[in-house]
């Protein structure tokens, strides 16, 4: 399995525990986690297929000339941004969605990213408060 | 002449306002499609690191990609469910 896959796996495997432990917590804290619920769902499937369709457009990308890899990469944003604008307008049309839950949903994968590869590094927090001016100095 | 309602003003500003923050959607596609021009360079560069190059890739034009969503969310926030009129 490639490297890609492998992240791809990785993701998925934190973010249905996640989505589970956002639903319970809703069922308590909420009026109507049913709507909150579907919308957590509905946002979440489409971030998660807009993610696969991000890695099959960067895989095509890098086999292309650099030019060309830049045109199609842009294309392709602009069509998951139009559906994702689907998404979020249709949740807020439809009143047995909660159009927070859908945005929840679409948010949690740079959650996920961002704990899973940047904050799960102790390094990342003693660089915050290291001086540059230290490192040259050789201290 | 006409006046002009408060409701009216309201979504006219709003509608200037959603199509500002519609603006915040084109960075990320910039900033996607120059990353994915300088991986293509370095795939060609040094083909057998392609797989790490296109995760790091990927991981970055996703977390890029969010932040274009949120400008989309206000957009259509204030378009479609706007707060402000309900509170005239």
């Amino acid at each position: 399995m490639d490297s890609v896959r492998k992240t791809q796996m990785t993701i998925i495997r934190i973010i249905i525990p996640l989505i589970g432990v956002i639903s319970l917590l809703s069922i308590f804290l909420l009026e109507n986690p049913k709507a909150f619920i579907l919308g957590l769902l509905f946002g979440t499937g489409i971030s998660l297929l807009n993610f696969f369709e991000l890695a099959n457009t960067l895989r095509r990308a890098v086999q292309m000339p650099p030019s060309k890899a830049q045109t199609f990469t842009t294309t392709k944003y602009f069509l998951r941004y139009v559906i994702t604008g689907v998404v979020i307008y249709i949740s807020i049309i439809a009143p047995y969605i909660n159009v927070l839950g859908t945005i929840v949903g679409l948010m949690t994968i740079k959650l996920i990213i961002l704990a899973t590869n940047l904050f799960n590094d102790k390094k990342y927090f003693q660089n915050i408060f290291r001086r540059k001016e230290d490192e040259s100095n050789g201290d | 002449m006409e006046t002009i309602t408060g409701r009216a003003l309201i979504l006219a500003c709003s509608a200037i306002g959603a199509g500002l923050a519609m603006i915040a959607g084109i960075g990320p596609g910039i900033g996607q499609g120059y990353a994915a021009g300088k991986g293509a360079e370095g795939v060609g560069r040094q083909p057998e690191a392609q797989g790490d190059i296109v995760r790091t890739m990927l991981l970055g034009a996703a977390v890029a990609e969010t932040t274009g969503i949120y400008g989309l969310v206000i957009a259509l926030i204030l378009l479609f469910a706007n707060p402000l009129v309900g509170m005239l």
